[in-house]
């Protein structure tokens, strides 16, 4: 008996400790063996690695039902569900991970600034440190291939659009007022520091189902999400000064940036064209406020900025000039939400609100318009697995535009207009394996205004042809309604609309990177209308329609020259449209068919210095000659210019710069005024519009402070 | 009697079996580690740390195999693959210990391993947070020896290339070799690592 109880108790303690042994091979879907997989039964200590065959054995005391997990770096993880007892010579086939460096990137179209993206063709901070930008975020998109050079404009143009086909975001919300205003011959900048965004978006065409109301193009500007640390930033420059900073709490921070523009010293010094009264002056704060909360992060951007000048400009039709004073109040107010809900959904909202007056004397007129827009979206994303990802979004813009006019005969005419729009969209990405995916989406809005619905498809899909080439194909039509100065007028109209269709190829290796890619652009149902200005008297209707073809080439090489990282665009354009008040189909003054661009900078370590330069050649554009018959019917000589830049640190924590805009004095010429009437000969005399000065000079000094002394004013260079 | 004996003995020893199952894969791992099996003893410690879901020390251990043989890595495609691996397990350690100095110092490495890939790229981006993290790290841990000599050692790097006295970190070495024969790990499991190094460098520091 005794004995019996001793034989039991030991079968029973060796039936708890008896092991099942678990065996297999991994394999990946080349069926080569995966080496090194860790394989193990999830929430015990057993398990192996795989040997050089591939293969495991384990053994383990755990019985019934367990998870056997299959680990390894750029696969994706296997699970498995079953009883212990039958996981014997098992087969198990990893796939590959499809959010891995080397996947497929769906990228027909876009250009991606930032550290997190898998193509980069800018960097951040590229914005800075090329030498025609000058610090602005849209000069440095400039030497991308796809915009065309309108120098006396300073907007972004592309690929045979006008500037208000593009549309800028930030944190996904829209940016109705984004350019500072200027006078006619000094181009314009973007509104906003280039130092508080860390991930740039620029598409060319074809984009997503999320946005719309942009007929050519659409910029995404994403604020830091946690700044790196707390300082102060002073900068002391030849046209002002900049404060900022930083400070830094638990969850949240805070950055504030002013700064404060005045060229009446810079123009003393060096006298332009333009003959100023007031020169011209600018005041601008803006911050951001970031909150991390437990499942999400909040931001909240606000931007104030006031300028003014007062000039007198040189007209044809009259001697003393055209006087011209402006004076203009911009706020912005964007707020955003990104969350988590649970395992597969994430959830996105924002709301931003602009106010913009301005208050223009043109001679004798004097015109005052204020404008009021909002825009809130919300969007959805559902996670379903790494392979699908899917998109539900609604977004609601209103514009609230009113507009006063005086002149001799006309007083206090005031008229404007609401512009309400209602968009959903839906878009899915579909990963087929690591070599082919694709990204499907629709759009459908409403217009309140034109009484309109308007429904948008998009597609596009990528293929990995090769271990560092792919080939990309989008489509997708896009609707944008008539821009203020016609909508002020009239609402009789339809919305204006583009389809995009775009061939890509990319190659991707090593820090080098190189891109073609050829589009076909159609327009239709453009807004045309009876005068060169249009106004209350004028006819309007969607009858204009048009095209632009062209093909793109970027190569970008930070890779075989040591210390040097320099790129070249080139872009052919070939576009003529009817719109407006043009007589018949013709290529734009803001089209010009060639494009290049190469913007070099080199790192010389003995002089702590960074040298860089940058060039850009144009083509001519067109303009009309009155003299001769026909319309759009003469070409401007191409313009040329070379800037370069110097950055100097002088501690990790001071950096002087230099730069020089158009170093080799080109004199540019952008078009031609001529006069309203003939002179006694029947002549149509004309005046060269010229940049207000062909060349510009800047110097600039910047600190940065923070506690540890340590911070690097690298991160600025 | 003799039953009783037998039962208490046989429950006995399934009892310490349970209890000893942490500290013998932990031991294993350090062992295999030790013997140069690092692919192995990083699986075992993401074992562990899948079976010890509140314990920091495991997925820490599996993160720091990860970084170090990240160092000298040329495939971009394998780093950026096993960093990211390494900043999931160091989010893991993270949630179960907040605020943990050891944590921070190791994200901090895993930072440099990327500024130390290409500096040119990441030096600009990646310089402040590592220096945020490791001015946070100090506040919280003055006295742990890997705070101290990680930071000296990344303040000596970035000296070194403005071309400044690097002599003032030598001081901050000497500190943290003190600090490191001090040092009581709170469990034989604890990060103990860095007195060989910190030791070599402060020799040779300003010679």
């Amino acid at each position: 008996m005794k004995y019996l109880i001793t034989v039991i108790a030991i079968l029973i303690s060796s039936w708890i400790y008896a092991q099942t042994t678990i065996s297999g091979v991994v394999f990946n879907s080349k069926k080569e063996p995966v080496v090194g997989a860790n394989v193990y039964l999830e929430g015990t200590y057993d398990g192996s690695t795989t040997n050089e065959y591939g293969a495991f054995s384990f053994n383990t005391n755990e019985t019934n039902t367990q998870t056997l997990v299959v680990s390894y770096l750029s696969y994706e993880t296997f699970t498995m569900l079953g009883d212990v007892s039958y996981m014997k010579d098992l087969k198990i086939k990893l796939r590959e991970d499809v959010n891995t460096l080397d996947a497929v990137v769906l990228s027909a179209g876009t250009f991606q600034a930032g550290d997190n993206s898998k193509v980069n063709v800018l960097k951040p901070l590229d914005v800075v440190t090329t030498a025609s930008a000058l610090g602005d975020f849209v000069g440095a998109l400039q030497t991308l291939p796809g915009t065309t050079t309108v120098a006396e404009d300073g907007r972004l143009f592309v690929r045979g659009g006008d500037a208000n086909e593009t549309q800028i975001f930030i944190d996904g919300i829209r940016v109705f007022t984004p350019y500072y205003p200027t006078t006619n011959n000094t181009p314009t900048r973007g509104r906003y520091s280039p130092f508080l965004f860390d991930g740039i978006t620029f598409s060319t065409g074809g984009y997503s189902a999320e946005f719309g109301q942009a007929l050519s193009s659409v910029l995404l500007l994403n604020t830091i999400d946690e700044p790196d640390q707390e300082k102060t930033d002073i900068g002391i420059m030849s046209v002002g000064a900049t404060l900022g900073n930083t400070q830094k709490w638990k969850n949240s921070s805070l950055s504030v940036n002013t700064s404060y523009i005045n060229l009446a010293p810079y123009n003393a010094v060096f006298p332009n064209r333009n003959d100023w009264i007031k020169p011209f002056e600018t005041v601008s704060g803006e911050s951001v406020f970031r909150k991390k909360t437990n499942l999400g992060l909040v931001k909240l951007y606000g931007a104030f900025d006031s300028t003014n000048f007062e000039i007198m400009q040189e007209d044809i039709n009259n001697m003393d000039g055209l006087y011209f004073k402006l004076k203009n109040k911009n706020l912005y107010f964007n707020g955003s939400y990104q969350g988590v809900l649970n395992d597969n959904w994430s959830i996105q909202g924002g709301f931003s609100y602009t106010h913009a007056k301005n208050k223009f004397n043109v001679g004798d007129i004097v015109i005052g318009d204020t404008e009021n827009s909002i825009h809130t979206k919300l969007k959805f994303k559902n996670r379903i697995n790494n392979r699908f990802k899917l998109y539900l979004g609604t977004e609601y813009f209103a514009t609230d535009f009113k507009e006063n006019f005086n002149d001799l005969t006309i007083v206090n005419e005031t008229y404007g207009y609401n512009n309400n729009l209602l968009a959903v969209f839906a878009e899915a990405d579909i990963f087929i394996s690591k070599n082919l995916a694709f990204k499907t989406g629709v759009r459908g809005e409403y217009s309140a205004l034109l009484k309109q619905f308007t429904l948008a498809p998009r597609v596009s899909l990528a293929y990995k042809t090769s271990e560092k080439s792919q080939v990309s194909l989008a489509y997708g039509n896009f609707y944008q309604n008539p821009s203020s100065n016609v909508l002020k007028f009239s609402q009789d109209l339809n919305a204006q609309s583009t389809s995009h269709y775009i061939f890509n190829y990319q190659y991707n290796a090593d820090r080098k990177l190189f891109r073609a890619e050829a589009y076909y652009k159609k327009y239709s149902d453009l807004v045309k209308y009876s005068d060169e200005f249009p106004d209350f008297n004028s006819a309007f209707n969607n009858d204009g329609s048009g095209y632009a073809t062209g093909i793109d080439f970027f190569w970008r090489d930070s890779k075989s020259i040591k210390n040097l990282d320099y790129w070249i665009s080139y872009s052919f354009l070939d576009t003529e449209r009817d719109y407006r008040n043009y007589p018949e189909k013709a290529r734009p003054n803001f089209a010009n068919p060639h494009n290049l661009s190469v913007v070099g900078k080199y790192w010389i370590n003995d002089w702590r210095s960074q040298v860089g330069f940058s060039y850009a050649f144009a083509s001519g554009r067109t303009y009309t000659n009155p003299n001769e018959a026909g319309f759009l019917n003469y070409k401007t000589k191409s313009h040329n210019s070379l800037s370069i830049n110097w950055a100097y640190l002088i501690s990790p924590q001071k950096i002087l710069y230099a730069s020089v805009n158009n170093v080799l004095g080109f004199r540019n010429i952008n078009g031609y005024q001529y006069a309203n009437s003939p002179d006694i000969n029947g002549n149509f005399n004309r005046r060269a519009l010229k940049p207000a000065a062909d060349q510009f000079f800047f110097v600039g000094f910047f600190w940065t402070i923070s506690e540890d002394k340590k911070s690097n004013q690298l991160d600025n260079l | 009697m003799k039953h009783l004996i037998i039962i208490t003995t046989l429950l006995f020893t399934g009892f310490i079996n349970a209890q000893t199952n942490y500290e013998k894969g932990m031991q294993k791992a350090f062992e295999l580690w030790g013997s140069n099996n690092s692919i192995e003893a990083a699986n075992l410690f993401e074992r562990i740390a899948s079976a010890e879901t509140d314990n920091w020390l495991p997925a820490y251990y599996a993160a720091q195999i990860n970084i170090i043989s990240s160092f000298g890595e040329k495939d971009e495609e394998k780093l950026s693959a096993q960093l990211k691996k390494a900043q999931d397990l160091i989010n893991d350690a993270t949630s179960i210990s907040k605020e943990n100095p050891e944590i921070m110092v190791l994200q901090a490495l895993l930072y440099t391993a990327w500024v130390a890939f290409d500096g040119a790229n990441y030096g600009m981006t990646l310089s402040p947070k590592v220096v945020e993290i490791y001015a946070k790290a100090e506040m919280l841990a003055p006295e742990n020896p890997r705070v101290v000599y990680c930071k000296a050692e990344w303040n000596m790097g970035s000296a070194r290339y403005f071309g400044q006295d690097i002599t003032p970190y030598c001081k901050d070495l000497e500190r943290a070799v003190e600090l490191f024969t001090n040092f009581k790990p709170e469990t034989p499991f604890h990060p103990k690592w860095g007195k060989e190094r910190a030791t070599q460098i402060s020799e040779s520091c300003g010679k």
